[in-house]
C-alpha cells in the first residue's frame, strides 16, 4: 500500500484546457497516455477516474480481497505513471492494456499470498435494503451470490480470469484474447470449461445448504 | 450430500446478478489519494539543501578561477608568440633583448646610431657598408630594451 498525504488543494477538481480549448476529459485515452508521459498531472488524474473501477473490480473478483484489489489498483496506476510513454495505442486499447496489467501484479499478488483470502466485505456488496415483502427472497439472493463469489475464486486462475473478464466486465473475446495472450479460440474453450466447472460448484454448494439452512439472518 | 441440478441458465442468472451487483463496487476514495500522492512525489522538484547550494557554488567558482588562469597564461605565450612574429615579418632584423613585448603594452622606438661592430659582436650583420648603421631599440614602459631592429 502506498503511503504519504494527499493535500486537498490537488484533488482533481480543476479543469484546465488545453490551446484547442478540449479538458482532459475530452480526450482519447491515447492522448491522456502521452501527456501523462510528459507530466500532466491532469491527464493521470483522468485516467485514473476513467479506469480505476475497472481495474478495482478485476482485481477483487480476482483474488477475492478488498485490500488485495486496492494494492494492486495503485500497482497498476503506478505502472501507467512510470512507463505511459511505453504504450502503444495500436497494439492494444487502453483497457486491455490495464487488464493485462493488473493481471500480471494479481498474479503476483496471489503467488505471493500462497492463499485466496475470503471476502472480507462480500456482505457489504449485497447490503441493499429488504423490503417487507421479499426477505426470503433477498436473502437467498446475496447467499447465491456469496456462494457464486467463492466458487469464482476456486476456480483455476486460467478458468477464473475468463469467467471475470468475459462474463463479469464484459470484455469482449477478442480483447480478452488480448489481455490473456491466447487465441480466442482459447478463450472460448476456458470460458466454456469455466461454466461447466461453475455450474458444478454451485450444484454442490446448493446442496451443501440444504444440508445446512442458510438463511440464518434476522431482521429487524 | 446429493448436488442439487444447476444448470446453465441458472449460472447464468447468477452471474448476471453478480456483474449488476459489482457493477456499483468503487475503488475506495484513499486508494486515489495514495496513487496522486504517489505522483506528487515522483514530480515534486528537486530541493536542493543549503550547503549543498554553497559547496556547488564555491566549486563552480574555483573551476572557473583555475580555467580563467589557464586560459591567461596560454594567452600569454601565443602573444610573445605572435608579437615576434610580426615584428620579424616587418623589419629585416629583430634582436629580442629583454622581456617580450606584451600586447597593448605602451612602447617607445628609438632610433640610434651605434657602430657596426657592436651589431657584429650580436651576431649580426648589417645590411649597409660603413661603420656605423641606424637601428630602432623599442623600449618598453619600464625603460628597458625590449628589442633591436636592424636594417631600415
Amino acid at each position: 500500500m502506498i503511503g504519504g498525504t494527499f493535500p486537498a488543494s490537488a484533488a482533481i477538481t480543476s479543469q484546465m484546457r488545453d490551446a484547442t480549448g478540449a479538458t482532459a476529459g475530452d480526450l482519447a485515452d491515447s492522448d491522456l497516455m502521452q501527456r501523462t508521459a510528459a507530466g500532466d498531472r491532469e491527464a493521470f488524474a483522468t485516467l485514473y477516474h476513467r479506469h480505476h473501477a475497472m481495474v478495482y473490480r478485476f482485481a477483487r473478483l480476482m483474488t477475492g480481497s478488498d485490500s488485495a484489489a486496492e494494492d494492486i489498483v495503485q500497482e497498476v496506476f503506478l505502472v501507467v505513471m512510470r512507463d505511459a510513454s511505453r504504450y502503444d495505442p495500436a497494439r492494444s486499447a487502453l483497457s486491455s492494456y490495464l487488464y493485462g496489467v493488473a493481471r500480471h501484479h494479481t498474479r503476483r499478488r496471489l503467488a505471493r499470498d500462497r492463499q485466496f483470502v475470503g471476502f472480507e466485505s462480500a456482505a457489504a456488496d449485497v447490503a441493499e435494503p429488504i423490503a417487507d415483502g421479499d426477505v426470503t427472497a433477498t436473502l437467498e439472493r446475496r447467499q447465491t451470490l456469496l456462494q457464486l463469489r467463492r466458487a469464482i475464486v476456486s476456480l483455476p486462475r486460467r478458468y477464473r480470469e475468463v469467467i471475470v473478464l468475459c462474463d463479469l466486465q464484459d470484455v469482449s473475446y477478442s480483447d480478452a484474447s488480448t489481455v490473456l495472450g491466447c487465441a480466442i479460440g482459447t478463450v472460448r474453450s476456458r470460458l466454456h470449461r469455466a461454466r461447466h466447472l461453475l455450474t458444478r460448484k454451485m450444484g454442490r454448494a446448493a446442496g451443501s445448504e440444504e444440508d445446512h439452512p442458510r438463511l440464518t439472518e434476522r431482521c429487524a | 450430500m446429493t448436488p442439487m441440478p444447476w444448470h446453465d441458465t441458472d449460472l447464468a442468472d447468477a452471474l448476471d446478478a453478480l456483474r449488476r451487483d459489482v457493477a456499483h463496487v468503487e475503488t475506495p476514495p484513499h486508494v486515489e489519494a495514495a496513487v496522486l500522492a504517489a505522483w506528487d512525489r515522483a514530480h515534486a522538484p528537486h530541493v536542493d539543501t543549503r550547503a549543498g547550494q554553497v559547496w556547488r557554488r564555491m566549486g563552480a567558482i574555483a573551476a572557473s578561477v583555475i580555467v580563467a588562469a589557464g586560459l591567461g597564461q596560454l594567452g600569454r605565450e601565443l602573444q610573445r608568440t605572435t608579437q615576434a612574429s610580426e615584428l620579424a615579418r616587418s623589419s629585416g632584423t629583430v634582436l629580442l633583448v629583454g622581456e617580450p613585448i606584451l600586447r597593448g603594452e605602451p612602447v617607445r622606438v628609438v632610433r640610434m646610431r651605434v657602430p657596426a661592430s657592436t651589431l657584429i659582436a650580436m651576431g649580426v650583420r648589417s645590411a649597409t657598408d660603413g661603420e656605423h648603421v641606424d637601428v630602432d631599440v623599442i623600449v618598453g614602459e619600464d625603460g628597458i630594451a625590449r628589442a633591436i631592429r636592424v636594417g631600415m
